[in-house]
């Protein structure tokens, strides 16, 4: 498991290589294995026949992090803290002043694992841009538990501890080095390891800041006048930012306050005091699933169609070079494609290179790409009128206006030079597929690919089944969607697909509190404050209300007379037809909009729709806004429109952006108990009518989604 | 005018109050938010019917600073209504909060209040709020200021009490406290500390040492002849020429322990009791300060005490038991030869010599110590009193109803 080896100069290398396992992870062994270890390593010091360690890693990474699953299911404080403590204990020896130990990291180090890198006395990493360092626990809701928070402090002062750890960034080894989390860069293992020996005989002795009298913390501790003003402020953003909903975030820079004033080994208990409570958090289980299991579950192709060769394309077609088509072939250059960007006239066509060249400088600015590479994307761009042009290409999405015959004109002119294993795919987002496949000439090969904007940065694409699209396309646009880094769900050709259906129901249940006489600015402050990304009002003003009402009288015409009127829709219709307030594209909506103003509530808004006399409760309007999401997204996966759980989840998230700390629309339910989700709905039912009533399958929906 | 009562009184275990202290780690509005809370549940009160907070705290800067009773009342999510207030006056700042508190419950104005006091030690050390009585060269020469230990070896050198009585007294407060402990006396006022997901911080009081003994006492060096001889003993004799000499007698055995903790009780009118069914423990009978020589700084109990014995028209036989704090043990030493106390009526569970001295919430603890001893012995009247920085001291009296 820890194989040893020392050399002639007393430089002792332990490799880590965990039996049975592609990876080396931070558990329960790893501190039993390393204990004998360590025990000779103090002989050999006491003997003075130890000059240095090198800490390195026979896996393809260093080391991984913590046990998820572990984490996950982990329910007694006292045996998370114990767990966390013991490692924190290991890494205290490892450093503790004496001999100084060297991490040689030749592969991913990340969490737990880069907690142990940062217990050494110096950090080389192999100079290959694959590799990625760096503490993201904060992603899963969590916070490194070991005594990492305290060791980035008083590397490199509160202030961008703060920044690494809650951004929870994962660098690639140059940019590490930048920020500062690393000490040096090494060609390759050759040089790393020579450069680890080099360290170790030019270094007496390993001693760390916190462990020297003279120590400091850089830029001070919070019990100065400055740092405690910095402090506040940096506290007022957390909360501006996360609305208070996302506690590891705050739990960092509750470490990192507290921790200043106190010694380390205080600082590193305070710290795994608040890791405990956080990995027994609703937040961290719920984004545990989301973000480890339910993506787990879908990049390991659990509903892509069985049976088909993994499909590789290189040369991507665009037509139409609007915001979504730009967007849409940049995320393919980022990922090593070719792109052919079509629109009318090759000078339209233009804009999609602007738009990448834009984007790439920033890049290069913000020296998150390398300039070859750079090069390298910029030279994979073809911009054309013709659509002869699509002929080399592996796939073909449109992405113009959504006009139906615009859209069928411009595939059917693309397919005739396509080759017969290529597919087509449309970009729309109201328009059914099916509908758009008519005339194709090969409708199986026709699918719907939902970017969502701005394309390039929303890591979620929507795959339409078309009625005649085949198993062997939806597999071929999940295999794309995953050379594009992105999460494909799978989804009906039902009106606004999954997302759009289901963030709809959150726009208009804002625009029924409004229709009840709630104050405006409650229900979007409100909105902000349940943590979606904009308030419900302000939503319907992007999209343009014509769209929010399309939406529901697809559903309308959907349910048949099934169908109950929502209370939103007079609303909608009294806006458009007699008000002639459509939207921010107007610029008269539920807001009005002035030239380098930020958009004001409509001044006459509260003469049509008058203050009630009532009073609002504000968890209660939190939990309509959010309740009305989960119950269509129940309906969603009772008729089928989208297919599993973890789909639905994270579709949510990254889709219309449903609050990543529920951990989704569907883990909403089981954080909130499903029992007393049910008695809700049920009260809601009766206060604010039948839309809050529960599809029948709810229970046996949800129950196949209980991790064991 | 309505009659001040106790119907609570809690506290914290102490800890050590050093970085190695069990409750180094936990934040002063903690320990004051834990206190709090145990109030509001043990006794089921409706928190908007808590008139005023007021809590002493000796150095109230940093964690303890800008007025940590609102800090640790919105901490632990109290009514908004409920307002906070700190005050200083230093060792005795826990007694004087409840001295006010039935001051303004006697005046009528207010009903329910909470009083009591909070120090972290560990966390911000004595004296490092800085202060003029304790800086300004010119007034500490002028007023011939010395420390307190100093002031404590000048009131042993002038009573004549030598290390071994000294020692004496110290060895028999740890032993009393351990008793204390052991026979479950305190268990009653005990809230233990938790941390943030429950798992125990701290039980029991972290400083005292039950296996202690006259030979180990006496192997410790005294703790201020260094400090004397920078200059302080020629400062102390210049107060008082009389002395030729100041022995250094004072150790950190015979001291009293610096340490972290928390204390409250709850006060309130006859009125507010009946309303919140709330059991009345003891009246509040009379509270008093006063102020003596500030070099020798340390005499004032005694006053104190004899002050509130004449506001409340009683004799010191009148007394049944008494608690002075154990600042140093010739305080205590001098109090008990200055009012003629039986010693077996006197700090009978120990003190702060064995349990430590958290500066603002000492008076809160001696107080609610003094009820539940009264009420195990079945006594009726007991007396609290603590010397005081720059000279003072302050006493109350209370009777159990």
């Amino acid at each position: 498991m820890i194989k040893y080896k020392k050399d002639t100069d007393n430089i002792v290398t332990l490799i880590l290589d965990m039996s049975h396992r592609n990876d080396n992870v931070i558990n329960h062994e790893i501190g039993q294995a390393f204990l004998p270890v360590l025990k000779h390593l103090q002989q050999e010091k006491k003997k003075g026949t130890l000059r240095g360690i090198i800490l390195t890693s026979a896996k393809k990474r260093f080391l991984a992090g913590g046990d998820l699953e572990y984490l996950y299911h982990a329910q007694d404080a006292n045996e998370i803290f114990q767990f966390a403590d013991g490692l924190k204990q290991f890494l205290r020896d490892l450093e503790s002043p004496g001999v100084p130990v060297v991490a040689a990291i030749n592969g991913d180090a990340l969490g737990a694992g880069f907690e142990l890198a940062l217990g050494c006395h110096h950090r080389i990493v192999i100079d290959n841009p694959k590799i990625k360092v760096g503490l993201p626990e904060v992603r899963l809701g969590l916070i490194p538990g070991s005594g990492g928070i305290v060791r980035l402090m008083w590397l490199l002062g509160i202030e961008r501890a703060f920044d690494i750890l809650s951004s929870g960034l994962r660098y690639r080894p140059k940019d590490a080095l930048r920020v500062g989390i690393i000490d040096e860069l090494a060609k390759n293992q050759k040089e790393m390891m020579e450069k680890a020996r080099h360290f170790l005989l030019h270094t007496r002795e390993g001693r760390r800041p916190w462990d020297q009298e003279q120590g400091r913390i850089p830029g001070g501790t919070a019990k100065e006048p400055e740092m405690a003003k910095r402090i506040r402020i940096l506290a007022t953003q957390l909360a501006k930012e996360t609305y208070r909903n996302y506690p590891a975030q705050q739990a960092i820079l509750n470490i990192l306050s507290e921790g200043s004033k106190v010694d380390f080994d205080t600082a590193c208990r305070i710290g795994t005091r608040y890791y405990t409570q956080l990995v027994l958090s609703p937040a961290c289980k719920n984004m545990i699933k989301a973000f480890w299991f339910d993506y787990k579950s879908i990049k390991e192709g659990e509903k892509r169609p069985k049976g088909f060769g993994r499909f590789r394309p290189r040369k991507v077609g665009i037509i139409g070079a609007g915001l979504m088509g730009s967007g849409i072939a940049y995320a393919c250059l980022l990922n090593g494609l070719e792109v052919v960007i079509k629109d009318v006239s090759r000078l339209v066509a233009e804009r999609g290179r602007m738009y990448a060249k834009e984007r790439i400088q920033k890049a290069l600015a913000q020296n998150t790409i390398a300039k070859e590479e750079a090069e390298s994307m910029l030279a994979r761009i073809t911009t054309t009128e013709d659509p002869s042009e699509f002929e080399s290409c592996d796939l073909v999405i449109e992405a113009v206006f959504e006009n139906a015959q615009v859209k069928q004109k411009v595939t059917r002119e693309a397919e005739a030079y396509m080759d017969d294993y290529s597919v087509l795919a449309s970009n729309t987002v109201s328009i059914p597929i099916t509908e758009l496949a008519q005339n194709s000439l090969r409708p199986d090969h026709y699918v719907g690919l939902h970017f969502f904007h701005p394309a390039d940065q929303v890591p979620l694409v929507e795959i339409v089944k078309g009625a005649k699209t085949s198993e062997e396309t939806i597999a071929r646009a999940f295999d794309f969607v995953n050379v594009i880094k992105k999460i494909p769900i799978v989804v009906k050709d039902d009106w606004g697909f999954y997302a759009a259906r289901v963030q709809n129901t959150f726009i208009l249940e804002g625009i029924t509190l409004l229709q009840e006489g709630c104050p405006p600015a409650l229900i979007e402050n409100l909105s902000l404050q349940a943590g979606m990304p904009k308030g419900a009002l302000s939503l319907a003003d992007d999209l343009g209300l014509a769209m929010v009402l399309k939406y529901e009288h697809q559903a309308a015409a959907h349910y048949g007379n099934k169908y109950i009127q929502h209370p939103a829709v007079a609303v909608l219709q009294t806006m458009i037809d007699d008000l002639q307030r459509t939207g921010k594209f107007k610029k008269a909506g539920f807001y009005q909009y002035e030239e380098g103003k930020p958009p004001q509530f409509w001044q006459d808004l509260s003469d049509h729709y008058p203050l009630a006399k009532k009073s609002f409760q504000a968890s209660e309007i939190i939990e309509r806004l959010l309740i009305a999401q989960v119950i269509e997204a129940v309906w969603c996966l009772q008729e089928n429109v989208i297919r599993s759980i973890p789909e639905a989840n994270l579709g949510s998230i990254f889709g219309w952006g449903f609050p990543a700390f529920k951990g989704g629309v569907i883990q909403y339910i089981h954080d909130y108990g499903v029992d007393a989700f049910m008695k809700r709905c049920h009260q809601f039912k009766k206060k604010h009518g039948q839309r809050f009533s529960t599809p029948k399958k709810l229970r046996e929906l949800i129950a196949k989604d209980l991790l064991d | 005018m309505s009659e001040a009562y106790i119907f609570d009184a809690l506290r914290t275990p102490r800890g050590r109050g050093k970085t190695s202290g069990a409750l180094y780690e936990v934040k002063p509005i903690d320990l004051l938010a834990t206190t709090l809370t145990a109030l509001k549940e043990r006794n089921q009160i409706p928190t908007q019917e808590v008139d005023d907070v007021l809590i002493g705290c000796v150095t109230p800067i940093d964690d303890q600073g800008y007025n940590i009773a609102k800090a640790g009342l919105l901490h632990a999510d109290w009514a908004e209504s409920v307002g906070g207030m700190q005050i200083n006056r230093y060792c005795a700042s826990g007694l004087e909060a409840v001295n006010l508190a039935a001051s303004k419950v006697r005046s009528g104005w207010e009903s329910l209040i909470v009083a009591g006091g909070i120090e972290s030690m560990s966390r911000v050390p004595i004296g490092s709020d800085g202060g003029a009585l304790m800086y300004d060269p010119e007034l500490i020469n002028s007023v011939k200021f010395v420390p307190q230990g100093i002031a404590a070896d000048l009131i042993a050198t002038i009573e004549d009490f030598d290390r071994e009585i000294l020692d004496e007294y110290a060895l028999s407060s740890h032993q009393k406290a351990a008793n204390a402990w052991e026979a479950g006396y305190f268990e009653g006022a005990i809230i233990p500390i938790f941390d943030r997901n429950g798992l125990p911080l701290l039980k029991q009081d972290e400083h005292i040492r039950p296996d202690t003994s006259l030979e180990r006492l006496a192997q410790l060096t005294p703790s201020f002849s260094e400090m004397g001889e920078y200059g302080f003993d020629a400062l102390a004799k210049q107060a008082f020429p009389m002395v030729s000499q100041v022995r250094h007698v004072h150790t950190a055995g015979n001291s009293c322990g610096i340490v972290d903790g928390a204390a409250l009780l709850l006060i309130g009118n006859e009125q507010k009791a009946q309303e919140l069914d709330l059991k009345a423990r003891a009246r509040i009978v009379a509270a008093a300060n006063i102020s003596v020589n500030p070099t020798i700084m340390l005499t004032g109990a005694a006053p104190a005490s004899e002050k509130a014995l004449r506001l409340a028209g009683m004799k010191k036989s009148d007394i049944d038991l008494w608690e002075c704090n154990e600042a140093f043990a010739s305080v205590v030493l001098k109090y008990q030869r200055d009012l003629d106390i039986d010693p077996d009526t006197l700090n009978v569970n120990g003190g702060a010599i064995a349990m430590g001295h958290p500066l603002g919430a000492t008076g809160a603890i001696l107080l609610g110590t003094l009820l539940d001893e009264l009420e195990r012995r079945d006594l009726q009247t007991g007396l609290v009193s603590l010397c005081v920085g720059g000279g003072m001291g302050v006493a109350t009296i209370i009777e159990r109803v």
